[in-house]
């Protein structure tokens, strides 16, 4: 997973005459996207630095190092920045990254498959991994508790799940 | 207006027979119910719901700071997708 790069975030446009960029954030707290840096675009520029300024409707207001006019923070709207993987802090047990878990395949305990994570929710409860099983066109909500999912393998890319009754 | 405290939390009476019926037998499944204007009572600590948004039935996993909010709270009936960054997943 070392090669990974994941969005953290995307560039709205400009910010006033000078340079400055609005940039939404993706990440949990927003500020915390300049401690991820170099930034890269998905069609291979990086950015060594970003420096928040401020803050403006929905939005954060930066500087983004290479980036000193109006006209070049305007051609950068809608561009999308990407981080490594390898940037993010390491977590406690039992704590793990949304994009650590999205696409890993999901087994019960005896081996058959019951789909992949598509993504990994949170409506005040418990997180939920919703997993779309094969052939399905609907997905499923598993709650992400160690009953649930007793085995979560990051290296060996995998989960394993024992359900509650009548959730398959 | 608040609720007359008198009345006491509602409940829909299903849910009470469901969630005891689930306790008394010890299996672990979730108890699919469409009630989402029943409150959370003390009893169901420690149960899985199934609480229906129209949809499909979304599992909420019932813990003691839940106790006296609404099934519905927790079943929201529109999804959201973001980006996934550097959000982090805490499993229980």
């Amino acid at each position: 997973m070392t090669d990974e790069r994941i969005v953290v975030g995307v560039i709205a446009g400009a910010f006033g005459v000078r340079g400055d960029v609005r940039l939404k954030s993706f990440c949990a707290t927003p500020e915390d996207i300049s401690a991820y840096v170099p930034l890269w675009t998905s069609d291979g520029r990086v950015f060594p630095a970003i420096t928040i300024s401020g803050q403006t409707k929905g939005a954060l207001i930066a500087r983004v190092d290479g980036i000193s006019t109006k006209e070049e923070a305007d051609a950068l709207k809608g561009a999308e920045l990407l981080a490594d993987r390898d940037r993010l802090p390491s977590l406690p047990d039992d704590e793990y990254y949304h994009a650590d878990l999205i696409g890993l395949p999901v087994h019960d305990s005896g081996g058959t498959l019951l789909g992949h994570v598509r993504a990994v929710q949170n409506h005040g409860a418990s997180d939920l991994l919703e997993i779309h099983a094969p052939g399905q066109r609907t997905t499923v909500l598993l709650p992400f508790t160690r009953e649930a999912v007793p085995t979560v393998d990051l290296a060996a890319g995998r989960i394993v799940a024992d359900p509650p009754e009548g959730l398959f | 207006m608040a609720r007359s405290v008198w009345k006491g939390p509602f409940v829909d009476a299903y849910v009470l027979k469901k969630a005891e019926a689930t306790r008394e037998s010890g299996r672990n499944e979730v108890i699919k119910i469409w009630s989402r204007r029943s409150t959370i009572l003390p009893q169901f600590v420690g149960l899985t719901f199934g609480v229906y948004n129209g949809q499909k039935h979304i599992p909420v996993n019932v813990s003691e700071d839940m106790i006296g909010q609404k099934f519905g709270e927790y079943s929201p009936t529109r999804t959201y997708y973001g980006h996934a960054a550097d959000k982090k997943a805490k499993r229980k």
